[in-house]
């Protein structure tokens, strides 16, 4: 009885002891997740550094609420599972905000966990529609939506391209089928969809797919998917003696793409937001983040943005305390390098403008 | 349309059959699934991304001439990989010679997670991908169109097996093999040294996995430390469709693997390409379980 006793006592004074450093610990910590590993693992890199840059730039100030703020990441490799498995490592470090994470089929699952510690998540990157339809408070994304996009890809394809024959294609993620159907709906009764083919990610083998779409003829190939599948299926496409060029969205945004693509990436088209080395606005960013990481990559200050956003609302709740940081993120009126930031009631972005970049000489450029 | 997709499903499939004549090889002379030989495939891929990346630091007529280029390539892959076939025999398997069956399939299993740990520790997280050193402009005729590089990978998997079937059927050490296959204790009993054809067995199976591994970085121009994984898995299909430890089963298997996926996600989804390899698979096993072209025996699993 009195072991009993004392396992009972030594337990108790384990789970005080725990809340204590994650509530009122030294610091207060903010999590940033995403693919950190994997083949993907650039875009992991281009948002942690964006956050880090952010928490730099706070921590030399002094902090926030005159604690030091710790950068805690995670690494989801991409998956569901581990992502899920992140969020709850966040949650019991006891982080306050979270930045990410990249791809929405981690996000989704994720976010249940937030909302359940009533951790506010700011997503840089997931343009699935679903995140924010859950109706969770605490979700919020800083880029835009697959209908958007979808609809900014079939308007620049019908309008500015005058296709008749589209094939699509998609890696059937959550983001990917997603993108593609917002494709596929807004292209309206002029054009015809000549092949709607999913693809298994992780494989190197898009032969059979890409000489399918080859004998349908079409006169553009939409991609909804991330660049490692795009670069192989742009390649094997031109490799089988295929013409037509191929548009994409945010997830073929990378360099890799032109690497893993070579020549063949050449005319290939990919929606987006608008050019961020251009905007007045990211100027002090970009000269920032150019000295510490070098040449940011596409979402870079978007991830600056999301983390930037949760140490403001912090800052303004004057508590580290989920509860009261997510009113504070849904009021906010945020000037940063992006521009302009109000979210909706939904979490999304009030304005949310998408353009179409295209691959010239080897590099993505607006088109205008 | 068929034509094309034939193709493609020759070009995968020779790379397939490479792999699995190093299951089968093994798998003759030990009666051991040797599941570490995937990523003896990725190592392979690996060390040919290496020397191709170096075509700028070597000597001019090597530049000169891409054909002389790439034999050496695939040479100097396929040595360094049968030093990996060697040690992995002498370090995972030797020491456990007769111990429950049951032992080194689980060292194969932990050989294999190392070697991928390795890699990726090594060689980073993310792809790499290969210069694009041969011609990927595509040829048509009559209706398909192929890449240079395409023939290449079909002529040479060709060539390395009619090497390997000329080994096996025509050297000494060959025959070493096949009598070591039939009966590993008579052989012996007749005074072949059984080690020593246990190690060349696993070197040529490495050597050919090393070459498949160069030819697949080249064609699909992009690699990971995962590679070995589906490629491993996919080449003992084609190893157990053929009748695992038969040696122009194996041949037969892997092309057939690659035809039938090819033809599979080409004419229906491609969303179920690897649905189509293993439902054959499963057919094959229930109909024919000693494969296509093996021989009914008490021994095979």
């Amino acid at each position: 009885m009195k072991k009993l006793l004392v396992v009972g006592l030594v337990g108790l004074a384990m789970v005080a002891c725990t809340k204590k450093e994650g509530q009122e610990g030294a610091v207060i910590k903010i999590g940033a997740a995403g693919q950190l590993t994997g083949p993907e693992a650039v875009f992991g890199s281009d948002m942690l550094n964006g956050v880090k840059l952010a928490v730099e730039e706070w921590n030399a100030k002094g902090g926030v609420l005159g604690k030091k703020i710790e950068l805690v990441p995670g690494d989801d490799q991409a998956e569901p599972r581990q992502a899920v498995a992140v969020a709850n490592k966040f949650v019991t470090e006891g982080v306050v905000g979270v930045v990410g994470h990249f791809n929405s089929s981690c996000s989704i699952p994720a976010s249940e966990v937030y909302h359940k510690a009533g951790i506010p998540q700011i997503s840089q990157a997931c343009t699935n529609p679903k995140l924010t339809d859950q109706g969770f408070d605490n979700v919020f994304r800083v880029c835009g939506l697959d209908d958007q996009q979808g609809k900014a890809a079939a308007d620049f394809a019908v309008q500015k391209l005058k296709v008749k024959r589209v094939a699509i294609i998609h890696d059937k993620t959550t983001y990917g089928q997603g993108f593609a159907e917002e494709f596929k709906k807004n292209l309206g009764t002029g054009v015809e969809v000549v092949a709607f083919e999913g693809i298994a990610k992780g494989e190197k083998d898009y032969s059979p797919v890409v000489t399918k779409i080859k004998s349908a003829n079409p006169d553009l190939v939409f991609f909804g998917g991330i660049f490692t599948e795009g670069g192989l299926l742009i390649r094997q496409y031109k490799a089988v003696g295929g013409t037509a060029p191929f548009i994409g969205g945010d997830g073929i945004m990378s360099e890799e793409l032109l690497k893993i693509g070579g020549p063949a990436t050449e005319g290939t088209y990919a929606t987006f937001g608008p050019d961020t080395k251009e905007i007045p606005s990211a100027k002090g960013f970009n000269e920032n983040y150019r000295k510490k990481y070098g040449e940011p990559g596409v979402y870079s200050v978007y991830a600056y943005d999301a983390a930037n956003i949760i140490l403001q609302s912090i800052q303004k709740a004057g508590a580290a305390d989920g509860k009261k940081i997510t009113p504070e993120i849904r009021a906010i009126d945020y000037n940063g390098a992006l521009g302009h930031i109000q979210f909706d009631a939904k979490g999304d972005v009030k304005e949310s403008p998408y353009v179409v970049w295209k691959v010239e000489n080897n590099k993505f450029k607006q088109v205008k | 349309m068929f034509l094309q997709h034939l193709l493609n499903g020759i070009t995968i499939g020779g790379s397939y059959a490479l792999i699995a004549l190093g299951y089968t090889l093994v798998y003759g002379v030990l009666k051991l699934i040797n599941f570490a030989h995937g990523e003896i495939y990725m190592i392979g891929a690996y060390l040919g991304f290496i020397l191709i990346s170096l075509l700028p630091a070597m000597p001019p007529f090597l530049q000169g001439s891409l054909p002389l280029f790439l034999l050496v390539v695939f040479g100097i892959a396929a040595m360094i990989c049968s030093l990996y076939g060697f040690y992995l025999e002498k370090i995972c398997y030797r020491p456990l010679r007769g111990a429950p069956k049951l032992t080194p399939l689980i060292s194969a299993l932990g050989a294999s997670i190392f070697l991928q740990n390795f890699v990726m520790i090594s060689m980073g997280a993310k792809d790499r991908i290969f210069p694009q050193t041969i011609g990927m402009r595509a040829i048509s005729l009559g209706g398909v169109s192929f890449t240079p590089l395409q023939l290449t990978i079909i002529f040479s998997s060709i060539a390395l097996m009619a090497l390997l079937y000329w080994f096996i059927n025509r050297t000494r050490l060959g025959t070493a093999i096949r009598a070591t296959s039939t009966d590993p204790f008579m052989a012996a009993l007749v005074g072949i040294n059984v080690d020593t054809v246990i190690s060349v067995t696993f070197m040529a199976g490495s050597f050919l996995a090393a070459c498949a591994g160069v030819m697949i970085g080249l064609y699909y121009g992009s690699i990971n430390f995962t590679l070995g994984y589906l490629g491993g898995i996919k080449a003992f299909t084609a190893a157990v469709l053929g009748g695992i430890g038969n040696v122009p089963g194996a041949m037969v298997g892997g092309f057939l693997l690659g035809i039938i996926e090819a033809l599979g996600a080409g004419y229906f989804s491609s969303e179920y390409k690897d649905v189509y390899a293993f439902f054959i698979l499963i057919a094959v096993l229930v109909f024919r379980p000693a494969g296509l072209l093996g021989k009914r025996s008490d021994e095979r699993a």
